[in-house]
């Protein structure tokens, strides 16, 4: 299918939803541990990320941005720590109200003494959210896959997933708290390098229509 | 030909239009060819005439003013014929038809002034004047009739049903010119009238106490009462809210917590990272599991549900305000009877004389 007909296709569906426009604003704290599986060995890291996160919706499309920020620190060993930069910006399209659909790049960049390891994933995304307990609890669970990825690492990249699930609390009217857990793995060099990175991940946001 | 036709159209069109006018033109000849005769002193042709034309004139209902000026000189003629019987029953007739009737100094003579004010002075009559339809609101308005005499005398006006039997006394004693009498729609025993045919009669009396004339007039009278309003009609059960919560949140929020909790712990499965720590996972798959809990006695079935109910009761309010507004207006409008009287036309009878 040409894609100007898929655009046509999904603006068809913005319906009553598109004069709807929302904001939101967060920050969030998020307790990174770092796995990696090596041929010569393997390590595990852990630190805190402090960062952002946005989204305006405007009917049915949102585009959302993220940035965090932090430094880990090896469980064991000698290794020197290692500053951990990772941020991404998606546009989405919601086809029905629970559901959304993302596409868009993310970054992840760790800072050794020697040098930078960048990581550069085009992910496709797809996020279920819904409330469940009165109107004011949401959970959520999203999924997403690399499409294509650029790693500053000898081995290629094989596959590249990861998710999110959790839940998000309205405290008040424009203020949200959030809490949920996050993970993400990366396999490259036909399964000789494996990278996961999870966390908890909590955070608070204002919400505004 | 066809010009002829239109020619002929054009014509009877005319005459069609122009013959009632004709014929009040003739009429009103042949009453000026009367009066032209009386005041040549042709009295016996005139009074020929002047017959014709009256019983004309009476038969194709003329205007009043127009019979009373011929019977006026009618009289005048038969008076000056030596006709005082014939031209006191004229007067007579003239002043039964219109009792302020006075015949003009300027025109007649002393004679025919002097024998009208004699009849008249004898003559005891009224005419009933009454509006053709008239509302009045019971208990509050009243129906008015003006009686016009020829002459001083005493009056008994009633109101009888319609074989005559009476149904209301309005008024006894005398009348001068004019009365004015009037009557408040209701029955003797103030309710509104359960007949809806009823004659207003008027008895003349001479000073004697004899009955000398009755003038009736025939009312058709109807009560008027409006339509109450229908209450409205109560909420629907569609329009209430559950006021005690079902089981549906409950079950919502412990199934919720529980998918997303194991949605929480099943992540590292299902993208392939099982070789993470299950600490926080686990963590926050209970922060999920505890609030899906919570959720669940929060919204626990049978709960009272204060939106719910404050919101039923406005719509309860709303309704008894309705319904108190339409009771009130319902009371108001059954106490709003009103009474449609139609006047008809006013008959003459002449007691009989022994």
């Amino acid at each position: 299918m040409k894609p100007w007909l898929v655009f046509l296709a999904l603006g068809a569906t913005v319906g009553p939803l598109a004069a709807q426009t929302r904001v939101t604003l967060g920050a969030s704290v998020v307790s990174v541990r770092v796995r990696n599986e090596l041929p010569v060995g393997g390590g595990a890291l852990s630190g805190v990320a402090f960062g952002g996160e946005g989204t305006l919706s405007v009917g049915r499309w949102l585009l959302a941005v993220t940035y965090h920020q932090g430094t880990v620190h090896p469980d064991s060993g000698s290794t020197p720590a290692r500053d951990l930069v990772e941020g991404g910006a998606a546009i989405g399209f919601r086809p029905l109200g629970w559901l959304t659909l993302e596409a868009g790049p993310r970054g992840r960049t760790y800072v050794f003494t020697s040098g930078t390891q960048r990581w550069l994933f085009w992910e496709l995304r797809a996020r279920a959210e819904e409330t469940f307990i009165g109107s004011g609890v949401k959970g959520y669970a999203e999924l997403w896959r690399a499409a294509s990825a650029n790693v500053s690492v000898p081995e290629p990249l094989d596959h590249a997933q990861g998710g999110e699930a959790g839940m998000t609390v309205r405290v008040s009217r424009m203020l949200e708290a959030r809490v949920a857990y996050r993970i993400d793995h990366a396999v490259l060099g036909g399964g000789s390098r494996r990278e996961t990175v999870d966390g908890i991940v909590v955070g608070v946001g204002l919400a505004r229509r | 030909m066809k010009q002829h036709v239109a020619w002929l159209g054009l014509l009877a069109g005319v005459l069609a239009v122009g013959a009632p006018a004709l014929r009040a033109q003739s009429s009103g000849d042949s009453l000026a060819t009367a009066i032209r005769a009386y005041r040549n002193l042709e009295f016996e042709a005139a009074a020929r005439l002047l017959r014709r034309e009256v019983t004309r004139l009476s038969a194709r209902r003329a205007p009043d003013t127009t019979v009373t000026r011929a019977l006026v000189y009618l009289g005048a003629a038969d008076l000056f014929r030596g006709q005082r019987d014939s031209a006191a029953a004229v007067f007579r007739r003239l002043l039964i038809l219109d009792p302020g009737f006075r015949p003009s100094g300027l025109i007649f003579p002393p004679e025919v002034t002097a024998a009208f004010e004699g009849v008249r002075r004898e003559t005891r009559s009224v005419v009933i004047a009454a509006p053709r339809d008239t509302v009045i609101i019971l208990g509050g308005g009243s129906f008015a009739a003006r009686l016009l005499a020829t002459s001083f005398h005493t009056v008994e006006v009633t109101l009888r049903y319609e074989d005559g039997f009476p149904f209301r006394s309005l008024y006894y004693g005398p009348i001068a010119d004019s009365l004015s009498v009037t009557w408040d729609g209701l029955d003797p025993t103030g309710n509104p009238p359960a007949v809806e045919r009823l004659l207003l009669r008027v008895a003349s009396h001479s000073p004697t106490g004899e009955l000398v004339g009755v003038q009736q007039l025939p009312l058709q009278v109807r009560v008027v009462r409006a339509d109450t309003l229908p209450w409205p009609t109560q909420p629907a059960d569609s329009q209430f809210l559950p006021e005690r919560s079902g089981s549906g949140p409950a079950k919502r929020a412990l199934t919720g917590g529980l998918l997303l909790s194991a949605a929480v712990v099943s992540l590292p499965t299902i993208v392939g990272g099982t070789e993470t720590s299950s600490g926080p996972r686990l963590a926050v798959a209970g922060s999920v599991g505890l609030a899906g809990l919570v959720g669940y006695f929060l919204h626990r079935p049978g709960r009272p549900l204060e939106a719910n109910i404050r919101a039923n009761h406005a719509v309860r309010e709303t309704w008894q305000q309705r319904l108190a507004t339409v009771q009130a207006d319902n009371t108001r409008r059954v106490g709003d009877v009103r009474l449609a009287i139609r006047a008809g036309a006013p008959t003459s009878l002449q007691p009989r004389r022994p």
